[in-house]
């Protein structure tokens, strides 16, 4: 032992922390399996790297959130790898939690004695589920803004409590400003430190009862029940036994875990460079041709939103989601048969199976229909700023009352207005400067129209060319090869008045 | 407690081979695993020190060299699109033009190179006089008469395209004697 470790032993007692931490026996023959929470530790770690460096390049308002994600992309040096590593690695945090507590649920590890450390592994799991949702908004895209609109709303449907759990989640009746910094703070102040401490709660526990050996260890001649002083009694022998034949966690087991744990690593650093996060166009709220589809790991949730009848929603949206967790925290209580191999727990097979299925039949069911673009239909193409404004006075001005496009709207074209033109493809048939001309003063271009005029001070000049530009962009189904044949026919000057 | 291995009876084990090689793989991972997280986390960490693409410089100060004074050297402003890292900013910066003949021009950074006062010209000396230190500066040249400054003024680089004055504007660290862009 040299000079410096005699020194720390001497105050924190190196050895006993070493005999306690890395020299421990371990049950024998752990399986592969088993290092899939010690890779969610790891990749919580490159989460926490890289999402420390994120938040320097970021700033958490619908101003410059979105710019200083592409800032990040295209700037900083490594910074589409390092937000391509965070942006994976929260997939990878999902599926390995999920798949931890798959392992944990198959091989009856939730059982005596470690019925608390899976109710630790419960709000680690919604603790990761959470990052992921506060962490989706943040870089300001229309992705993000969509599907954290859908994702509020359906906390909005909790009956009695709704209204005031999507004011909470929102802070304030609007996805906006205040959302982005709640959610900011959420994932960057709260979570981390919630997960961190529960996160070591839960190892602590590992440490303490030892991890949970592969089935079979505890089920020979085992009483029935888990609740009974002799299966403690029997518990604690097999498992002493099981110990005794057992490796030692430094370095046998350890490699295990920094094998699988660098092979994820490794798979993170190729998908964030290759694939990347991506980043859609800028949030727009008032682009109503949007389709917003969450993250996809909450997609089958999405998807069964779907399947249900509208009055059911509220019961899905809540009572699906409620009940699966209240069965989670409860099940090492109810369930206290001593049986922990899977092929002996058909109730527990069934249930896995059964959800399992669900959520994959779910997943692919949303992943097979048609990915939604961010293209308005009739327009086909994006929107740019003017012409955004424009659809809004579209709507406001209830322009769609009379005149029809792309099948909506209309639902006024009678008496004065049944002659309304549809203005599908009015983009093909008349420049932008001729609609602003029309929409000034429709009576100079047809005598006798119906349409009032819209000219100042109805609308201002600008929001009469925000509004031409719109109309203008309308190019039919046919938009790709359709071509422009303006039949633009201005009417005269119109004479200045005589005085009398 | 026999959970844990007996410390000293360790060694001399037939397993120490197999023990030192799982402690290295353990080892090699950790270190892969560092350096793939390393990489883009210090990278972008010390991107800002990175050498940077530089901004073009180039802006119109004056739209036609025919109404520009000679022998007189004149103050004209613009203004600067700053790009401070995602929020975009505009900024009034001036800069002193002077030609003796109409044809070439010398341009001087508006700042003093002392402290980086604004300095003006005076009629009566005919020199650049910064108002903060007393500093002077030679019109044509821009070396130092007097004062405190440590360097002469800032000469930007001139040209003339279709008879409008460009200048590619740059600015350099104050109060040094070298002449370093900041």
């Amino acid at each position: 032992m040299n000079r410096l470790s005699k020194w720390l032993d001497e105050r924190i007692d190196l050895v006993g922390i070493r005999r306690t931490l890395l020299d421990r026996r371990m049950p024998r023959d752990l399986t592969w399996w088993h290092t899939l929470g010690s890779a969610t530790l790891a990749v919580f770690l490159v989460q926490a790297a890289t999402g420390t460096i994120l938040a320097m390049y970021y700033a958490p308002s619908p101003d410059h959130a979105y710019d200083s994600i592409r800032y990040l992309e295209h700037s900083v040096a490594s910074g589409a790898l390092l937000r391509g590593i965070h942006h994976w690695g929260a997939s990878a945090m999902v599926i390995l939690v999920v798949a931890h507590a798959i392992r944990v649920f198959s091989m009856g590890a939730y059982k005596y004695p470690r019925e608390l450390n899976w109710l630790l592994g419960v709000a680690l799991l919604g603790i990761v589920l959470g990052f992921g949702f506060t962490g989706y908004l943040l870089p300001w895209d229309q992705k993000a803004y969509w599907a954290t609109q859908v994702g509020t709303n359906i906390a909005g449907t909790t009956p009695v409590v709704g209204a005031v759990i999507v004011k909470l989640l929102r802070g304030g009746a609007q996805l906006g400003v205040a959302t982005l910094t709640r959610f900011y703070a959420l994932h960057v102040l709260l979570l981390p430190a919630l997960l961190a401490g529960i996160a070591l709660l839960h190892l602590t526990l590992v440490v303490r009862n030892g991890i949970a050996p592969r089935t079979g260890v505890l089920e020979l001649n085992a009483p029935a029940r888990t609740d009974s002083p002799e299966y403690h009694r029997y518990y604690a022998e097999s498992y002493a036994a099981s110990k005794k034949a057992g490796v030692r966690f430094w370095p046998d087991i350890v490699v295990l875990d920094a094998v699988i744990a660098t092979s994820l690593v490794l798979l993170l650093f190729l998908v964030g460079h290759f694939v990347g996060a991506g980043l859609e166009l800028p949030a727009d709220p008032s682009d109503s041709s949007y389709v917003p589809r969450p993250e996809w790991y909450f997609l089958p949730f999405f998807q069964l939103l779907k399947l249900v009848p509208g009055s059911m929603e509220s019961v899905a949206a809540v009572g699906v989601p409620g009940v699966l967790v209240l069965v989670l925290l409860l099940l090492p209580f109810f369930d206290r048969r001593s049986a922990r191999a899977f092929n002996r727990r058909p109730v527990a097979r069934i249930s896995l199976f059964g959800l399992l299925g669900g959520i994959v039949l779910l997943l692919g069911a949303s992943i097979r229909e048609p990915k939604p673009t961010a293209i308005a239909p009739e327009v086909g193409r994006v929107l740019n700023s003017p012409e955004r404004a424009g659809r809004a006075l579209f709507e406001r001005q209830q322009c769609g009352g009379c005149h029809i496009v792309a099948g909506k709207g209309g639902a006024d074209r009678k008496g004065d207005a049944k002659d309304s033109p549809e203005l599908t493809e009015v983009g093909l048939r008349h420049s932008a400067a001729y609609i602003h001309s029309f929409i000034e003063d429709p009576s100079r271009f047809h005598t006798g129209s119906k349409m009032p005029a819209f000219g100042p001070p109805v609308l201002s000049h600008q929001e009469i060319e925000e509004l031409s530009r719109y109309l203008s962009s309308l190019r039919g189904k046919n938009w790709q090869t359709a071509k422009e044949e303006f039949v633009d026919t201005f009417p005269e000057p119109r004479k200045p008045k005589e005085k009398p | 407690m026999d959970d844990h291995v007996e410390m000293g009876a360790e060694s001399a084990r037939p397993d120490e081979g197999r023990r030192g090689f799982l402690v290295k793989v353990s080892a090699a991972c950790a270190g892969v695993s560092a350096v793939l997280v390393g990489f883009p986390v210090v990278r972008s960490f010390v991107s800002p020190s990175l050498p940077q693409p530089r901004a073009d410089g180039w802006v119109k100060v004056a739209d036609d060299i025919a109404l520009l004074d000679v022998g007189v050297p004149v103050r004209v402003n613009f203004v600067q699109e700053l790009q401070d890292a995602w929020v975009e900013s505009r900024s009034l910066n001036g800069v002193w033009l002077y030609t003796e003949d109409g044809d070439k021009f010398k341009a001087y950074n508006g700042h003093c190179t002392h402290l980086g006062c604004s300095y003006v010209y005076d009629k009566d000396l005919k020199h650049f006089f910064c108002p903060c230190h007393r500093g002077q500066f030679d019109v044509k040249t821009g070396e130092v008469l007097a004062g405190p400054p440590p360097r002469p003024l800032d000469e930007l680089q001139v040209e003339i395209r279709d008879s409008a004055v460009f200048v590619n504007y740059r600015d350099y660290r104050l109060g040094v004697s070298d002449k370093i862009e900041a």
